[in-house]
């Protein structure tokens, strides 16, 4: 145990006797950092750094104010385990704040980001990022094209009902217990964990475009799982609404108690399950599971920067090539997907993108057949664009800005489009796969094996229990080919996706990918396992 | 510039000052992060990021928060430090909070931070890019790679007078080239150097372009067991797979392929993988020179985790340890890592190997089922069939689905090791020693036309 005492009376004041040195790390300090938004010492301080980039001899520059706040409880078994990226044991939040600075000078990207959010230490920044993108020229091949773009001033902010730091710990808490709780009393389950995140972002960017934009964004998240053992087979089951850009109101939607006695009980089930065994099985993806085959093999493959070779080295390219729009089949008549970053509640949406340019909706696969792309001022060159889609971002003012995807939505089938029920009523040997598991994909986005979070055997037109050991091949287009029924408009759902890993260093995002359930004919399972 | 020890100490302390708790934690990090990045053989981006943060724990009894803030002025580190403490007051009791680590204790001396790695700056980075691009400009190849440097501190200080810091710097080298028309793609790479002489830019470019180049109009050859050798990027990336299974308590509760077939047991002392499979933490390893600050600013320790195949250590966090009554393992499984290798080259693998495929990258792993270590992956960059000790050519990339718990008793034959990062990424430390391995009866599962 630990022994209580008055911590300061055995140290002292020390802070007086440090003698701290002028010029140490503390004399450069800002002071009263947690931004108000609207405050107008930032517009002050971006037109001095713009300034400033431009008698440096930068052609562009932008500078990226960011103030972010998290907060999140996790428990296990009615304990608090962590908080959000907080390890183990521990509980609490996290603030950070600082801005980036970028420039084209030569005719190449320099960046630099510091913490330290003073006057004097942003002319440094802006100086140390020309000298970054002058060193650079000697390596570039071609210089940096920009698409054009509008200027705005403007503010932008999520819309939420209910701000989560206005809820006390204590409901979160409780809330977080109780779910446990309930999974906890299904025999056979002996671990649960829920948990809920939330993020508060305040962003501010100015570039000598002419822009000045503020924006607030707000995002939470929230999953449950219970893991349990029979006959010794371990298996778990998740409830997991993922991540929106909303407020309190979002967590309480969800109703994680509603979930919990059915997400405990299908955890057991799963743990009596019996493998689906190997052969062509026709597919039922519900929402919650398509979102992930959404994101990996048609969100990824139509970012441009991959097709133009940007993440050659780490996240890949695509089987995409430049001449394919207008013309690849993706998939059948089915098939159409929009990347939208103006969609409520969308872990992506946004007023703009970290390029100043103004969020869009916009279709990337209509009836079957590609016919647009994710692209930034960067990339849009590439196509043969001539303005941006708005897809540039950056997870963190430390990081530098790239090509990132938007929401990625396939659309619902028409009102009178065959129901879950009616999609079961059609199949003789299938499987209903619902939530996320095991993924991995080709670095082209071509060959892709998922599995699922829980899985249930259709034979002759009736779901008659859970399976497991259960994954499925996709061969992208061959897989889309067979998409014989989407589901109607009421049965489309949105999942936000708790983070996607791409650039280097690596930042992560967080897209949402909607759809409605769909049915796939013919499609290989169990290979991973035979 | 890296921060001092003075420096980190006097925001510490600093910060073990204004709290008023029965106990403290600061846990700092900070310094530079730069890159630079090329594709289609130029310049895409090159940086320079500042960070650095104060994670401040306080406890009352076993009531415990966390909160952490990027801002050391006075206000900042006051609304924090007013935060975590209202925080840990307002949560439940936490059985599982252990009393803080009490000095003295002594620490491995690592020199980690050579002058020739904290001042790796853009311009010689650039410059490497453009010794590379210029060789793949040559050889007809487009070059994309990523050079990643850290100059960073870590440091611990807690109420008990505990303090330790850690000052690192390092750099990697990484390509992938790809011919024009993208049916060819090779990786090279070096990372976790501690000594920037020791990247050689221009040798690692030449195996690159030239893998591209060789492994260019693969053809498709069916899927099945193969014996396969793994270079030392591959080798490492599948060596990671088994480092979770270490943990004693995921072991102990029954969920990991470490767990024992009577509930609350381990597999201990079994053998469980083949007789030249030995991996060890060796701390103060003179390549690796890592830190040697363990869990909760515990000296770490080498620890020998699997001997010529029977597993001699799992890993015990300090709460586990002493509810099991067990000591605790100061050192986590990813320190200081070292696999024991062999003295076979890969050009004797090739020769001894009379059908196989020589695997010069993994990409995309991802567990199927962490009870049996079950995982799946794709090769890339550079896949070539062996038949009758020779290379005959490129082939598609496989699709895979293999244990390392299956293959780890299949090793077959094992190079010197060298340093190689395990993770996917190469942003964080990671990077252990590694050889070259070859494995039988490999299961690959379906190819892909992908390059």
């Amino acid at each position: 145990m630990i022994s209580r005492r008055d911590f300061t009376r055995t140290i002292g004041l020390g802070t007086v006797a440090l003698g701290i040195a002028p010029g140490s790390i503390f004399a450069r300090q800002s002071t009263s950092p947690v931004p108000q938004v609207k405050d107008p010492k930032y517009r002050t301080w971006s037109e001095d750094a713009l300034r400033e980039a431009r008698r440096l001899g930068c052609t562009y520059a932008d500078i990226r104010f960011t103030f972010n706040r998290s907060n999140g409880v996790a428990v296990r078994n009615g304990q608090i385990t962590s908080s959000g990226n907080i390890g183990f044991g521990r509980f609490g939040d996290e603030e950070t704040f600082g801005f980036g600075v970028r420039v084209i000078h030569s005719g190449v990207w320099g960046f630099a980001s510091s913490p330290v959010v003073t006057p004097a230490e942003i002319r440094r920044i802006v100086g140390m990022a020309t000298e970054v993108a002058r060193a650079s020229a000697m390596a570039k091949k071609f210089d940096v094209r920009l698409a054009p773009v509008k200027a705005y001033d403007t503010f932008w902010q999520t819309p939420i009902k209910v701000d989560p730091w206005s809820i006390p710990l204590e409901d979160k808490v409780a809330e977080l217990v109780a779910v446990t709780e309930i999974m906890q009393k299904a025999e056979g389950v002996f671990m649960a964990t829920a948990a809920v995140n939330f993020n508060y972002e305040w962003k501010c960017l100015a570039t000598t475009e002419g822009s000045f934009i503020e924006q607030v964004f707000y995002y939470t998240a929230a999953s449950m799982t219970a893991t349990a053992r029979r006959d010794g087979q371990v298996k778990s089951r998740t409830y997991n609404p993922g991540t929106e850009t909303r407020g309190w109101e979002f967590f309480t939607e969800k109703d994680m108690r509603g979930h919990a006695e059915r997400v405990a009980a299908e955890a057991v089930e799963h743990a009596m399950a019996k493998p689906v065994g190997t052969g062509l099985k026709d597919l039922i993806l519900m929402p919650s599971h398509s979102a992930l085959t959404i994101h990996e093999i048609v969100a990824h493959p139509t970012e441009l920067d991959r097709i133009a070779g940007y993440e050659a080295n780490y996240a890949g390219t695509s089987f995409i090539t430049l001449k394919d729009v207008g013309r690849l089949r993706y998939g059948s008549k089915l098939m159409t997907v929009y990347a939208d970053r103006t969609h409520p509640g969308g872990a992506s949406t946004v007023g703009y993108d970290d390029d100043g340019v103004e969020a869009q909706r916009w279709p990337l696969v209509r009836e079957g057949v590609l016919v647009g792309l994710q692209t930034n001022r960067e990339t849009a060159h590439y196509a043969g664009e001539t303005s941006s889609r708005g897809c540039t971002f950056a997870n963190h003012w430390r990081n530098y800005p790239f090509l990132r995807m938007p929401n990625v939505q396939m659309e619902a089938g028409p009102a009178g489009s065959p129901t879950v029920e009616q999609m079961i009523a059609d199949v003789k040997d299938g499987v209903l796969v619902d939530g996320q598991g095991s993924f991995s994909i080709d670095q082209q986005r071509y060959n892709g094996q998922f599995a699922g979070d829980a899985f249930w055997e259709i034979k002759n037109g009736q779901k008659t229990r859970m399976v497991t050991d259960f994954t499925y091949n996709a061969i992208t287009t061959d897989f889309f080919a067979n998409l014989d029924a989407v589901g109607p408009p009421e049965t489309w759902e949105h999942h936000g996706m708790g983070g996607d890993a791409k650039g280097q260093p690596v930042q992560s995002n967080r897209p949402s990918h909607g759809s409605s359930p769909m049915l796939l004919r013919r499609i290989m399972v169990g290979t991973a396992y035979s | 510039m890296a921060y001092s020890r003075d420096e980190v100490k006097a925001i510490t302390d600093k910060v073990l000052n204004m709290c008023k708790a029965d106990a403290v934690e600061v846990r700092f990090s900070g310094g530079e992060r730069s890159a630079t990045r090329f594709a289609n053989s130029s310049i895409t981006a090159n940086l320079i990021e500042h960070d650095q943060e104060v994670q401040i724990t306080v406890y009352y009894g076993r009531r415990t928060a966390t909160a952490s803030t990027h801002q050391f002025d006075d206000a900042s580190l006051k609304r924090t430090i007013e935060s975590v403490q209202a925080l840990a007051g307002r949560k439940p009791e936490n059985p599982e909070v252990m009393p803080l680590v009490k000095p003295p204790q002594q620490y491995a001396e690592v020199d980690a931070a050579l002058p020739s790695a904290v001042s790796f700056g853009p311009a010689e980075r650039a410059q490497m890019v453009k010794i590379s691009t210029d060789i793949c400009e040559k050889k007809g190849v487009l070059g994309a790679g990523y050079i990643p440097k850290f100059d960073w501190v870590e440091a611990t200080a807690n109420s008990e007078g505990l303090f330790t810091y850690f000052h690192y710097a390092d750099a990697s080298f990484i390509l992938t080239c790809r011919t024009p028309d993208q049916t060819g793609s090779g990786w090279a790479g070096t990372t976790g150097v501690k000594d920037i002489r020791n990247i050689d830019a221009e040798m690692l470019t030449t195996v690159a372009a030239d893998k591209a180049l060789k492994s260019a109009k693969p053809r498709a050859i069916e899927p099945g067991n193969y014996t396969v050798i793994l270079e030392p990027r591959p080798a490492a990336r599948y060596l990671s797979l088994m480092l979770g299974s270490l943990n004693a308590r995921a072991a102990e509760e029954g969920r990991s392929f470490m767990s024992g077939k009577e509930r609350g047991s381990t597999r201990l002392g079994e053998k469980v993988f083949g007789d030249n499979f030995t991996l060890r933490s060796e701390i103060g390893d003179p390549v690796l020179r890592q830190s040697p600050i363990g869990q909760d600013g515990l000296p770490a320790k080498s620890v020998t985790w699997v001997e010529k195949g029977v597993v001699k250590n799992l890993f015990y966090d300090r709460y586990w340890a002493q509810r099991q009554k067990k000591e605790p393992t100061a050192t986590s499984p990813g320190m200081s890592l070292v696999m024991e290798g062999g003295t076979a080259t890969i050009d004797e693998m090739i020769r001894s190997t009379k059908r196989g495929l020589l695997v010069s990258f993994f990409w995309y792993i991802r567990p199927v089922d962490q009870m049996t270590l079950l995982n799946t992956g794709m090769t890339r960059d550079g896949l070539f069939l062996i038949e009758n000790g020779e290379i005959v050519g490129p082939v598609q990339n496989f699709r895979w689905n293999e244990s390392p718990a299956v293959s780890f008793n299949n090793i077959s034959m094992l190079g010197r090791p060298v340093p190689m990062h395990t993770g996917e990424a190469y942003d964080n430390p990671g990077t252990a020693l590694v050889p070259p391995m070859k494995l039988e009866d490999f299961t690959m599962t379906s190819i892909s036309p992908a390059v």
